[in-house]
């Protein structure tokens, strides 16, 4: 495959934005694959996040975040410009149940994408990945606004940080 | 001793089951289920049907430029609220199993409270059938409508 520069790029801000902000910290996973439409990500057992009092096992509301995060990574990364995509719906199919003290690894990859949509597909699994915990289907809009594209919010931020600099950049300085 | 173990865990929760659904305290439910304290979901009984809700913090937001409430976290919230439903209504010794769960978005949930309500569609001998809706300012403009299928 050969080698895609933009990718390159956004990779480390994307994974700054999804491991180290908001509800991603909180939860503490890590993003081990990051491609065009394809994101791993693996999840350590954690005892606060329990659903089950009687047998540890994890909140399906987890499962849900971390799916939620994987689909929309893909998502967002198998767009020409990546940007942020809102969900439209996701559907989740619990297989089996979840064994505790053992970590979660997602999958999520984008097996097609219209003008207007992008169809995501997910699994969860633990132990194997031929007998998954959840499956999961998300669909996401594609938002063609230049406010909301990575691009345009590192431009903002750059432009905040130099503010003796009258002129704005101009993207194609900014490549 | 592990099986044994399970068994006195089983016997609280549905002691602290019923208790709850006497003293008309849904909240008690909640605070058995780690997961609740972790996103931050309350609960209360209001007009004859429960009432749920999540205060904003900062560790449920997932879209920090706008802000945005974590889409997982909207799920994750009305995943426990039908569950707490099903346990709270329902005449069940255990906890429900989540078979499957379909979510739509419909607003991107603003940085302040959601709140949120479930009514059990269906309920069989196995399988009961929940739908929830979660909404910001007003009932009618909901954010988010769920259904959800438990083996109880």
């Amino acid at each position: 495959m050969a080698f895609d520069m933009k990718m390159a790029l956004v990779r480390p801000a994307l994974k700054y934005a999804l491991e180290r902000n908001g509800h991603g910290a909180a939860l503490g996973f890590t993003l081990d694959k990051l491609e065009r439409g394809e994101t791993h990500l693996t999840f350590p057992y954690r005892e606060d996040l329990v659903g089950n009092p009687i047998t540890g096992v994890v909140h399906g509301g987890t499962i849900v975040s971390l799916l939620d995060t994987a689909c929309g990574c893909a998502a967002m990364t198998i767009q020409k410009s990546p940007s942020v995509t809102p969900t439209m719906d996701l559907r989740l199919d619990y297989m089996r149940p979840a064994q505790p003290f053992k970590p979660i690894y997602v999958e999520a990859k984008v097996y097609r994408q219209s003008s207007n949509v992008i169809f995501c597909r997910g699994l969860a699994w633990q132990d194997d990945k031929d007998s998954p915990i959840a499956h999961c289907v998300a669909n996401f809009m594609k938002v063609d606004s230049k406010s909301i594209q990575f691009r345009s919010i590192a431009l903002k931020k750059l432009r905040r940080l130099m503010p003796w600099r009258q002129t704005p950049i101009t993207d194609s300085e900014s490549r | 001793m592990n099986k044994q173990n399970s068994e006195q865990l089983l016997l609280d929760w549905r002691d602290n089951v019923e208790a709850a659904r006497l003293e008309r305290h849904p909240q008690a439910l909640l605070d058995m289920i780690p997961y609740a304290a972790f996103i931050g979901a309350q609960a209360k009984v209001e007009d004859q049907r429960l009432l749920y809700w999540l205060d904003k913090r900062a560790s449920n937001i997932g879209n920090p430029s706008l802000p945005a409430i974590h889409g997982g976290v909207i799920g994750g919230f009305l995943e426990l609220a039908a569950a707490i439903e099903i346990i709270y209504n329902l005449d069940i010794a255990d906890v429900p199993k989540v078979v499957d769960f379909s979510l739509d978005y419909l607003r991107p949930g603003r940085y302040k409270t959601i709140y949120a309500s479930c009514t059990v569609m269906r309920q069989g001998k196995k399988l009961a059938n929940v739908s929830a809706t979660a909404w910001q300012d007003d009932e009618q403009t909901p954010i988010a409508t769920a259904r959800c299928h438990f083996l109880i």
